[in-house]
């Protein structure tokens, strides 16, 4: 019964895609309640997986009773538990948050649409995340492409449609890039199973070196423009300037990690260490990281609109956790998995808090930011507390992860990359610091009440402090599940 | 809102009953103070006698060796801040009754850990918290900084009631300095690098409100100077912490010479990183710029703590880290000459020209200010550089060394009681006239003379005069910088003429700032001082007792502090005996050199006034960050010709900002102007080229990898 | 003489990868967006040429289960990958072209250049 639970989640999600419909007629409550049980019990199995799969080694699933060789396989392994089950967790802190939202511009018939894309989406991204094919992973990869693109630009405005189309035209792109290379692949190979695909490329990767080395470059790049990994990173802060907060916040959190966690499959499961290392792909990815870390503090310094501060910022993060696999050392990959779920707290918070301060305050530049803390201390707070751990201040949980990648960088022999990760922290001071100074310091208060609860719905207030809490909480006993992260990171059999 | 005293039968009472209760717990506290001298002095036969006190002392010394008093004593000013900010504006008498009682209960605290500190040592492991854990471990050297931060940050808090009822936002700054002290507390009281990160980085950020709280224009671009360099000097020690668990394995403050040996020239890089980050919250040349900037603004309370207390922590850090990780274990070697010592050689040159420098900077734009806060400042960065050749010279010499040792602690204790007694004097001055530029005061001798008396016997305490405590600790760092002559490196002899003019120009200061303030004859007449005696006076009645005990009876605090402070570090046990255990301090030679000293400052301040020395104006380009900063400044002034050519559009007002000669536009904001420019220039264009981009990197990366293969 | 035998032997290879290149450059320097949907779409059938390519056989039958036993057949796998590439690429075309009709009704152009031009004016004026 347990092997089936992968596969279960994966229906519930789409079951509860199909069901939505139906319940329209009814007040948009009943919908909302519907929607967030399904998630619940999606994190309790998620959970059990987890435990069940640390214990007794990876799940196989065989679709339709077919072999491996012809069929289509979905390996649960514990990266893919531990993943999968923050994903979902993620997901049911910003369902929350979105509850109370009415997702701002939106209008009225369309808030059944938003959930329905939010549960295919769900369901494409634990199909990405278990599936053991390539040619499946593009599929799935194009579902959640899709959908992504509709939840952003659900909002009827003037400035979602080109910014969207550009969204559009980069990931197909990008699909199309990495659909060459599983063509290439299976051209050499005759196999889109993964197993099989790495068996068969240690063999004869000597002999079709050309076809191995357009086939790497083209799925890198390709999978790099989903993921916003630097020079490819064009689309995301215009789709985040255009989106109501909770799709920035999945897009921004989940979205794009999911897209890592294929890179990582495709980089340590299928190419193994031989080929890369004879290809030199460490240094192509640690330049790429390295520089993605500057440019998108750079850019975000220059940025008036907050929303497209935060996008430039999650690319910068997001160079840290390239930065994390370009070592190719199990202690690199564990942390650049901490690095995902902990930026995913962080990045989802901050896009939340800011979200709540556009629900009530209207306002969209950073420089308006003055005096807030005062009407709004909860959300200010929160918006600190995730500020301080993008900079990497101990007690956070960014500080954790800029610890263990300071130590897999000096594990690596180029202990010259510490300079850029404390480089970059400055950086992100310059940007984040003066909005939580004017926040709490710029005007004068008539009463202030330290603990006055602000009048802003409370699914939204409840979500953005447990993201707080979250972050607080990871930052302090890290060994929670740095210990799970570790052992799976091993599983991959890195040095 | 105002805390006035409450009228009783239409009259005000004289004494306040806050600073009646307050006074009360400074004659206990001075009762503690002496009960502990007694006893170890054993005065009455006191101390052998103790034991017969039976279930008393044995509570005493149950709770003395309890494991989890470090964190009981974070713990207290934490829920000192919670207590004072539910009292709020409400009640500003039980609010600043909550912080001083809290204050006084960790003086209490402190005293009672003296047993288990001054034997083994109190240590406490906490495993799993961030990551690697944290640890606390309280030695001699840190119970030393201990006692007297919590002594001067108590008397403090009480000069800080009365102080700040003119001021606004009162709970605000009660709540940060609460949490303030919390941090102060924890990174003395840490074991190992990664909790002296932690406490460090609250602190600063801690102290940034302090520093912000007169919300206005100077105020947040001192605090943005503040802020940004502590974090740069937070996180050069991240780095310096990445690089020792790296290589090391361990981060607590046990010795770790042979492995840091066999790095190599990373180990001068790793204590370079170390000096240069915890120097910058030290106040050390070059990177002190945000001393004389964070004075000035932040209210008077907050410069004293800030100065007497806070930047020791760097020099602290520095103290540690020096003779933790870069010295032998103690049982390893037993001679100077072992090669072992070498790395702490060239590090402890190093350190002592740091000093250097940083005392002539300090004392040099000491004697050109006319605010006697930012004056003050300066002189916290001279006397830093004091503190620091002491470290230095405990470095440099190696095993023997423990006469810089004495005198880097012994300046620290007597530079905390004097500089916060100066700033408190000053905030004295500033709440009856509201006047900081000294050369508008005068004659004031007359109307406050209890802090007349106070100020004069601060300002004999730092010029070093006999019988005053100045005078100890300054002859310990002359005897010490003479050893490094001797023993070490003929060069020195060069920073030891730097130390007595140095100390000649502080004489020269203080007179001045006497002179100035207290005797100079001018027309004002203050018609609306009165004399009263509130919380203020007796806060700074009892530091000045303490300057005066100290000058007189030198030896109590060298016996029971700092010999066994260095008798858990790796000095040389007989050199302790011999130079330190019997050191001789009011000898010929000593009061002699401070004579000359005397004069020389006399000299210079009766030149000075003839030839207005003291107003010179130092010329834009020689400022430090001038300096620092110019190819910085070049290229963000040409980025746009480098860029554009002659089509350069963008518009007046970014063009002045990035190229005004201001200085009060920081390098920051021409930094932020410049790339507001380039974001403009090329962000459109790089979004529009979005496929091409693909392409060219494309190529790029296939190309890369054909490369690799075929070679 | 060899190369022009291995040119024509590979033909179907050459000709996907020419036909990526030429879809390639259309999205890359064309301005109109229909046109750059339409480079798209080529790219896209480009890779599926590169499939069918890869699982031809030379004289092989079409794979329907026949009597003779020594008769070769060409792979089956790759038409079914491109099944589903060609129905994700349509929707791709489908959900492209809506935003194009879009951008046509709230701006009155389809010229990238001009596009963006105007939304800058939009920024600058808000």
């Amino acid at each position: 019964m347990i092997n089936q639970l992968p596969i279960i989640n994966m229906l519930i999600f789409l079951a509860t895609a199909l069901i939505i419909p139906l319940l329209s007629k009814r007040t948009f409550k009943i919908t909302l309640i519907f929607g967030f049980i399904m998630l619940l019990c999606v994190v309790t199995s998620s959970f059990f997986l987890i435990f069940h799969i640390a214990e007794h080694g990876a799940i196989l699933y065989q679709f339709g009773g077919h072999d491996s060789k012809i069929g289509i396989e979905f390996k649960v392994d514990l990266m893919a538990a531990i993943i999968g089950l923050f994903v979902v967790g993620l997901t049911t802190i910003i369902y929350i948050y979105s509850c109370g939202d009415e997702t701002e511009g939106v209008e009225q018939k369309e808030y059944g649409r938003y959930y329905i894309l939010l549960f295919i989406i769900l369901f494409a991204i634990l199909g990405i995340i278990y599936t053991n094919d390539l040619f499946n992973a593009y599929v799935f990869m194009e579902i959640i492409s899709i959908t992504t693109c509709s939840i952003i630009s659900i909002k009827r405005k003037k400035e979602t449609y080109a910014a969207s189309f550009r969204y559009v035209m980069l990931n197909e792109i990008g699909s199309l890039s990495y659909l060459f290379g599983v063509a290439l692949i299976y051209m050499v190979t005759g196999y889109t199973n993964i197993d099989w695909v790495s068996q068969s490329i240690q063999s004869i990767w000597q002999l079709y070196s050309i076809n191995i080395i357009i086939a790497l470059g083209f799925m890198i790049v390709g999978i790099g423009i989903k993921a916003a990994i630097f020079p490819f990173h064009i689309w995301l802060p215009d789709a985040h300037a255009s989106a109501p907060s909770s799709s920035s916040a999945i897009l921004s959190s989940i979205i794009v990690k999911v897209y890592i966690v294929v890179l990582i499959k495709l980089l340590f499961k299928v190419f193994k260490l031989d080929i890369l290392n004879h290809f030199h792909v460490s240094t192509i990815l640690v330049i790429v990281a390295a520089t993605g870390m500057i440019m998108g503090s750079i850019f975000a310094i220059a940025q008036k609109d907050i929303k497209r501060m935060l996008g430039y910022s999650s690319i910068s993060q997001i160079g840290y956790i390239v930065m994390g696999i370009a070592m190719f050392s199990s202690l690199g990959l564990a942390s650049a998995m901490f690095h995902i779920i902990s930026h995913g707290l962080m990045k989802a918070a901050l896009f939340l808090s800011v979200g709540i301060v556009i629900y009530k305050k209207k306002i969209k530049k950073k420089n308006d930011f003055e005096g807030l803390a005062y009407e709004m201390p909860i959300t200010m707070s929160v918006f600190t507390i995730a500020a301080l751990g993008m900079i990497g201040i101990p007690l956070t949980s960014g500080f954790i992860s800029k610890l263990t990648l300071g130590m897999a960088s000096l594990d690596h022999r180029q202990g010259y990359l510490i300079i850029i990760v404390v480089l970059s922290g400055l950086l992100n001071v310059i940007y984040y610091l003066p909005i939580i100074i004017s926040s709490f310091l710029k005007s004068e208060p008539n009463t202030y009440h330290p603990f006055k609860i602000e009048k802003v719905p409370w699914p939204m207030l409840t979500s953005v402090i447990l993201l707080g809490i979250g972050i607080l909480t990871f930052g302090i006993f890290p060994n929670l599940i740095m210990n799970m992260i570790t052992q799976a990171a091993e599983l991959f059999g890195l040095i | 809102m105002t805390c006035d005293i409450p009228e009783i039968d239409g009259k005000k009472k004289f004494f306040s009953y806050l600073t009646v209760q307050s006074t009360i717990l400074i004659i206990i506290m001075l009762l503690m103070v002496l009960a502990f001298v007694l006893i170890k002095e054993n005065v009455f036969g006191l101390g052998e006698n103790a034991e017969n006190l039976g279930v008393i002392y044995k509570a005493f010394m149950a709770v003395s060796r309890y494991e989890f008093l470090p964190l009981i004593l974070i713990g207290i000013p934490i829920l000192g801040s919670m207590i004072q900010l539910l009292y709020g504006e409400r009640s500003c008498f039980r609010r600043d009754r909550s912080v001083i009682f809290m204050t006084f209960l960790t003086i209490v605290l402190i005293f009672m850990m003296y047993p288990a500190a001054s034997t083994t040592g109190l240590k406490l492991k906490i495993p799993e918290v961030l990551g690697l854990g944290l640890s606390f471990h309280i030695d001699m050297l840190g119970y030393t900084v201990l006692l007297f931060s919590s002594i001067i940050w108590f008397l403090v808090m009480v000069y800080a009631h009365e102080y700040m009822k003119k001021e606004r936002h009162c709970t605000r700054f009660f709540f940060f300095i609460a949490l303030t002290y919390s941090a102060v507390l924890g990174t003395i009281m840490s074991g190992d690098l990664l909790t002296m990160f932690l406490f460090f980085e609250i602190m600063t950020f801690t102290s940034y409100m302090l520093v912000v709280h007169g919300q206005k224009e100077d105020s947040y671009r001192a605090g943005q100077n503040y802020i940004v360099m502590g974090l740069i000097g937070g996180f050069l020690i991240l780095a310096a912490l990445l690089l020792i668990y790296f290589n090391i394995g361990d981060l607590s403050f046990v010795s770790a010479i042979t492995r840091l040996g066999a790095l190599g020239n990373l180990r001068y890089w790793i204590i370079g990183l170390l000096v240069l980050g915890f120097g910058i919250k030290a106040g050390m040349a070059p990177v002190h710029v945000w001393l004389p900037r964070a004075h000035p603004v932040a209210p008077t309370p907050a410069s004293a703590l800030l100065s007497g207390v806070m930047i020791k922590v760097g020099a602290f850090g520095i103290l540690r880290v020096a003779t933790s990780y870069y010295f032998p274990p103690k049982n390893q070697v037993t001679d100077y000459l072992d090669p072992i010592w070498k790395t702490s050689e060239n590090i402890g040159a190093a350190i002592i020209w740091f000093g250097i420098i940083t005392m002539a900077i300090g004392v040099f734009y000491a004697l050109q200010q006319s605010n006697m806060k930012k004056m003050l400042a300066y002189h916290s960065v001279s006397q830093m550089g004091y503190i620091i050749v002491g470290i230095g010279i405990a470095v440099y010499l190696g095993y023997r060394g423990a006469m810089g040792y004495t005198g880097a602690i012994y300046h620290i204790i007597n530079h905390g009681l004097f500089k916060s007694l100066l700033f408190m004097v000053v905030g004295v001055v500033y709440y009856h006239t509201h006047e900081y530029d000294m050369y508008k005061l005068g004659g004031l001798w007359k109307k406050l003379p209890l802090t007349a008396t106070v100020c004069l016997i601060a300002c004999f305490g730092i010029s070093g005069i006999p019988l005053f405590n100045g005078f100890i600790s300054k002859s310990i760092l002359h005897h010490g910088l003479i050893e490094a002559f001797e023993y070490g490196d003929p060069s020195f002899k060069f920073a030891e003429i730097m130390f007595m003019i140095v100390s000649a120009g502080t004489v020269c200061s203080f007179i001045k700032l006497f002179y100035y303030v207290f005797i100079q004859k001018t027309d004002n007449t203050y018609p609306d001082l009165k004399r009263s005696y509130t919380s203020l006076d007796s806060a700074l009645a009892t530091i000045g007792l303490f300057i005066v005990l100290i000058g007189l009876f030198p030896r109590f605090l060298l016996e029971h502090f700092i010999i066994p402070a260095m008798n858990q570090t790796t000095y040389d046990p007989e050199f302790i005996d011999h130079y330190i255990g019997h050191m001789k301090f009011f000898t010929g030679e000593d009061l002699l050199s401070m004579l000359y000293v005397l004069i020389g400052g006399a000299l210079i301040f009766v030149l000075g006034t003839k030839f207005n020395w003291f107003h010179l104006k130092i010329p834009k380009w020689l400022s430090l960050e001038y300096l620092f900063f110019l190819p910085g400044y070049l290229l963000m002034r040409n980025t746009c010709k480098i860029l554009y050519g002659d089509r350069c559009p963008i518009d007046d007002i970014e063009m002045n900002t990035v190229t005004s000669r201001d200085e009060n536009i920081g390098f920051i904001e021409r930094f932020v102007v410049t790339l507001n420019v380039l974001n403009r220039r090329y962000e459109r264009s790089i979004i529009q080229a979005d496929a091409l981009i693909y392409t060219v990197s494309m190529l790029i990366i296939l190309v890369f990898m054909f490369i690799f293969n075929v070679f | 003489m060899q190369i022009i035998q291995a040119f024509v032997d590979h033909i179907n290879f050459i000709g996907a990868v020419a036909l990526f290149l030429i879809g390639l450059h259309t999205v890359v320097t064309k301005k109109n967006l229909i046109k750059r949907i339409m480079g798209l779409n080529i790219m896209g059938t480009s890779i599926f040429l590169f499939l069918v390519a890869i699982g031809n056989v030379t004289g092989g039958v079409p794979p329907i289960l026949q009597q003779d036993p020594n008769v070769n057949y060409i792979n089956p796998i790759p038409s079914v990958l491109i099944l589903t590439g060609i129905v994700v690429v349509v929707s791709m075309t489908v959900y492209s072209l809506s935003l194009t009709i879009k951008i046509y009704e709230m701006y009155g152009t389809i010229n990238q250049d001009e596009l963006t031009y105007l939304i800058r004016e939009e920024e600058i004026h808000d």
